[in-house]
């Protein structure tokens, strides 16, 4: 075998695996009902805040939680824990993209993305992104 | 329209000279492609005159826009959409370059103008190139100039976008009430740019980036003239030196990227695989990967296919990441893609530079030069090549990954982006980063065709050794566990000392040929300090103010997440090494800028004050509040912290709320009890039976009796408290006592004789004042920085020899 046999193999194996690994990291846009089937199994969820219920925040209490009703694409209403200070203008969020799972039957989000109207960008929005912190 | 409104004080010359311009450049370049195109064909010298002019025509009247957009925004004149949406007359003249390009029009304006001033740099010095060459160049320069044309076909097809479109013609304006009022114009304010965007990144960090997308045309250009007139190999001389040239400057744009997020924003780190960094990182590696193929190609013919593709693959890269970020696409996956919509005409332009690339390659593939007989294992030009390829595979697993949302749009599919985008990315990357410094190392100790084992291995050995001494030193030193991070600070320091040792002891130390080494042992520093500084960044910001978490919750349950501190004003805690204080909150401009001083406690238990930060939140009326971060430098660490949560006034902005008394507590104590309090620890030093009967007015049957209670608030200051209870017949008299520094309230609600304890009313202040903050020590981070410079003067020092040995 020549050379760059060798090399065009190991390339090809190389893209294979590269393609899968993406495949296999991505996650999915899913609604609540469908994680909470598999508890403790990461997924992400597109909807919008209940601006009717509370916003719980207590820095006083504990600075670093922070939870609230989402509802997601299919209108089901969940209560979200995010472990993390409360995002900068949360009650201004048009949607609300949350990455988590479900553990004991509530949904803990560990990053939060929301998009907000932009005051002066007539009709479009501004993107932002908040991230619980991982554990060191 | 029924009747037509006569407008007073519009300035409409500089937009009508500017719209003028757009049409010449855009038709020059048409002129100046058709006459490069025939000159090519035909090498008739009248044709190639025709192509200058109609280029340098294209040129000036590109100038003259950005001048006429300059003058207009200059002179705040709002009624050009372009300046109202970009600028305000209050906005400080350092930034009126920011404004320029902040919006997309301004940004394929300065792109266009690089490739003006490359072209005419070009235009003197190609030669028997010149017309192929620039036939590439003025084709780009029309698909950029129609990006400018702004001419609307129908609702839903127009062709680029104008800068000097006017505001009361602009389809979100042309409805609202004030473009009724003729004399609107002196009504309107610019809305004003980004504050985000305010600092001086901003002015440096676009248009060196795109001075580099700039750049990879020229390679690009001499090789499809290489194909184009059958010169296969002949054009990798001329375009070398403005290959590193160009690797130069789009890395530095790229870094300056990185240092930008690092400094001014608040990421936490300096790479964070955000999409839009990816999309100007992957031109870079594919850039990098071709000029190493053409220097292949310069000493020994081979792989000149592979230089081919990675040369072209770089350009059409830039055209892929302008539509990423330009195109909205990424919407959810990023956090600043710039959501405009224009994706039709950049797609356009990349097929049609994708198809023409495709069919030259095609039809000429039998012509290139190949070679039939395999490299040696022992040459520098086998390990070159692998090394392209790993720089090919690496980009290919970024592209790959950025491009979720096309691939979704493409096929229809629902995935979702990593979840742990830092971790998919770090799990590809690191390994062919070892791989790449692997090479890096030993690859120049090789020589082309075939070069002598013995020798091979005996210069390599000091290197080897040293390092491997460091990566022991380094790894039980800062105590790394992850053998592929181990692996990575091997190869990372071999690549330093190999290329450090080839330049002293091959080199001999001269700076001529240098460029290459110095610019590899800037690569190597800038992986270790990348390495160093956020495998082993520490978030030092924990919660030590266990005083605010109820007693329930001790030290030990603190969640393990909590990584931000609660500073209420002037308290101090502790923070890793330091003390801080939370002292003041000032409004300056659109920024709060939150006071924290850092102390040091000395050996007299006295604290020693260290320095003080200043991290801000900007009140930014378009993105809502944007922390920035505050960062101490010492040689070896960076302390950088960032306020995560402030209740901000929306008018003062400063929070100056009264401490309030919070709802009463009661809290059972016996003599000795220790207390711990929201914001102090109380101790029930003794029991006082023998009160002054004089002062509290007591009858020989009446009881008198008061806790000594001694508190210690944050700052370790003692006060002492003494509540009495007052007993006379049936009747109870409780006497509350306060302190105000303290902000505690203290009565005795009830004795419990049989237990001998009393029953305390407890009334604490509530902090109304605080900040919550993180602080993450990067170690080392320097080394990164250092590295970063030290490459770009190595690429620099490459191209100056270059050019000196080719005028030769």
């Amino acid at each position: 075998m020549k050379k760059t046999h060798i090399i065009a193999i190991v390339l090809i194996a190389v893209s294979i695996g590269v393609i899968l690994s993406t495949i296999k990291d991505s996650s999915s846009f899913v609604s609540f009902s469908e994680a909470v089937e598999n508890p403790g199994v990461s997924y992400q969820v597109i909807g919008e805040l209940n601006k009717e219920k509370e916003l719980e925040y207590d820095p006083h209490e504990n600075a670093n939680l922070f939870s609230f009703y989402m509802l997601d694409a299919e209108g089901n209403e969940q209560k979200v824990y995010f472990h993390g200070t409360k995002p900068q203008d949360f009650e201004r969020s048009e949607q609300v993209v949350v990455h988590g799972k479900f553990e004991n039957n509530e949904f803990h989000a560990s990053k939060i993305l929301m998009k907000c109207p932009s005051k002066y960008n007539n009709g479009s929005t501004e993107l932002q992104e908040f991230n619980a912190e991982e554990v060191s | 329209m029924e009747n037509e409104i006569e407008y007073v004080g519009e300035h409409l010359i500089p937009g009508e000279i500017g719209n003028l311009f757009i049409v010449v450049a855009f038709v020059g370049a048409i002129l100046s492609f058709f006459s490069f195109f025939k000159a090519t064909n035909s090498n008739d010298s009248s044709w190639k005159k025709l192509g200058q002019y109609a280029f340098i025509t294209h040129g000036v009247a590109a100038i003259s826009i950005v001048a006429c957009l300059f003058y207009i925004i200059f002179n705040h004149y709002f009624e050009y959409y372009y300046v109202w949406q970009h600028s305000s007359s209050s906005l400080p003249l350092r930034y009126i370059f920011s404004c320029f390009w902040e919006g997309q029009e301004g940004s394929f304006l300065l792109w266009m103008i690089w490739h003006v001033v490359l072209g005419f740099i070009l235009l003197r010095t190609t030669g028997k190139w010149q017309a192929p060459v620039m036939a590439i160049f003025s084709l780009v320069q029309i698909f950029l100039g129609s990006m400018l044309l702004g001419i609307t076909i129908s609702d839903w097809f127009s062709i680029g976008s104008n800068p000097f479109g006017l505001l009361r013609e602009h389809p979100d304006m042309v409805n609202l009430p004030f473009i009724q009022n003729p004399e609107y114009v002196a009504l309107i304010e610019g809305r004003g740019l980004n504050p985000l965007l305010q600092n001086y990144w901003m002015t440096i960090h676009p248009p060196t980036l795109f001075f580099g997308f700039a750049s990879t045309l020229i390679p690009f250009a001499y090789a499809v003239a290489g194909i184009w007139t059958k010169q296969y190999q002949e054009w990798i001389k001329p375009a070398l030196p403005w290959t590193f040239f160009g690797i130069a400057i789009l890395g530095t744009g790229v870094l300056m990227g990185g240092a930008w997020a690092y400094e001014a924003l608040s990421f936490g780190g300096f790479w964070a695989w955000d999409p839009v960094e990816n999309a100007s990182l992957v031109p870079w590696i594919t850039f990098v990967a071709g000029g190493h193929l053409m220097l292949v190609n310069k000493n020994r013919n081979s792989s000149l296919v592979a230089t081919y593709i990675f040369t072209f693959l770089t350009f059409l890269l830039v055209l892929y990441s302008t539509y990423l970020t330009r195109s909205g696409i990424l919407g959810e996956t990023s956090v600043h893609s710039f959501a405009e919509g224009m994706p039709g005409q950049l797609i356009v332009f990349m097929s049609t530079f994708i198809l023409m690339v495709a069919y030259l390659l095609i039809k000429n593939y039998k012509n290139i030069p190949k070679i039939r007989q395999e490299e040696s294992l022992w040459s520098r030009e086998f390990w070159m090549f692998i090394g392209a390829l790993i720089l090919g595979i690496a980009a290919f697993q970024i592209s790959f990954s950025t491009s979720i949302p096309v691939t979704n749009k493409v096929f229809g599919t629902n995935m979702a982006p990593p979840e742990d985008a830092i971790s998919h990315y770090n799990s590809w990357q690191i390994p062919f980063t070892i791989i790449v410094c692997l090479l890096i190392a030993f690859a120049q100790f090789l020589k082309y065709k075939n070069s002598d084992k013995q020798k091979f291995f005996k210069q390599l050995a000091l290197s080897l050794i040293v390092s491997v001494a460091l990566t022991i030193v380094i790894t039980i030193g800062m105590n790394f566990k992850n053998s592929l991070l181990i692996g990575l600070i091997f190869a990372s320091s071999f690549s330093i000392m190999a290329n450090l040792d080839y330049w002293l002891r091959v080199l001999k130390g001269k700076l001529k040929n240098a460029g290459p080494s110095v610019a590899h042992v800037g690569f190597g520093l800038l992986i270790l300090g990348a390495l160093l500084s956020t495998g082993k960044k520490q978030i030092i910001s924990y919660n030590t103010s266990g005083i605010n978490i109820n007693l329930e919750k001790n030290e030990e349950n603190i969640d393990p997440n909590a990584q931000n501190i609660f500073l209420a004003k002037e308290d101090t805690l502790k923070m890793g090494e330091y003390y801080i204080t939370y002292k003041n909150a000032k409004k300056e401009g659109v920024n709060i800028y939150y006071e924290v001083e850092y102390f040091k406690l000395n050996q007299d238990l006295k604290f020693d004050y260290q320095f003080t930060l200043y991290p801000s939140i900007q009140t930014n009326e378009m993105m809502g509040n944007v922390s920035e971060p505050s960062t101490k430098h010492f040689w070896n660490r960076d302390i950088f912290t960032h306020i995560t949560y402030a209740e901000v006034d929306p008018t003062t902005g400063v929070e100056n709320k009264k401490d309030e008394y919070a709802e009463p507590e009661v809290v059972k104590v016996g003599a000795q009890d220790t207390v711990a309090l929201n914001s102090s620890i109380m101790y029930v030093k003794g029991i006082n039976k023998e009160l002054d009967p004089v002062i509290y007015r007591l009858d020989s049957n009446d009881i008198g009796i008061s806790l000594i209670i001694e508190c210690i608030n944050s700052k370790g200051k003692r006060f002492t408290l003494e509540p009495v209870m007052i007993i006379k017949g049936t009747q109870v008299f409780p006497i509350q006592v306060e302190d105000e520094e303290l902000g505690l309230k203290l009565a005795i609600k009830r004795i419990i004789p049989q237990e001998n304890s009393f029953e305390l009313i407890v009334t604490e202040k509530k902090r109304n004042n605080f900040i919550i903050m993180q602080a993450i020590v990067f170690p080392y981070i320097n080394i990164l920085w250092l590295g970063c410079i030290i490459m770009v003067i190595g690429s620099v020092l490459s191209v100056y020899y270059r050019i000196r040995k080719s005028n030769k």
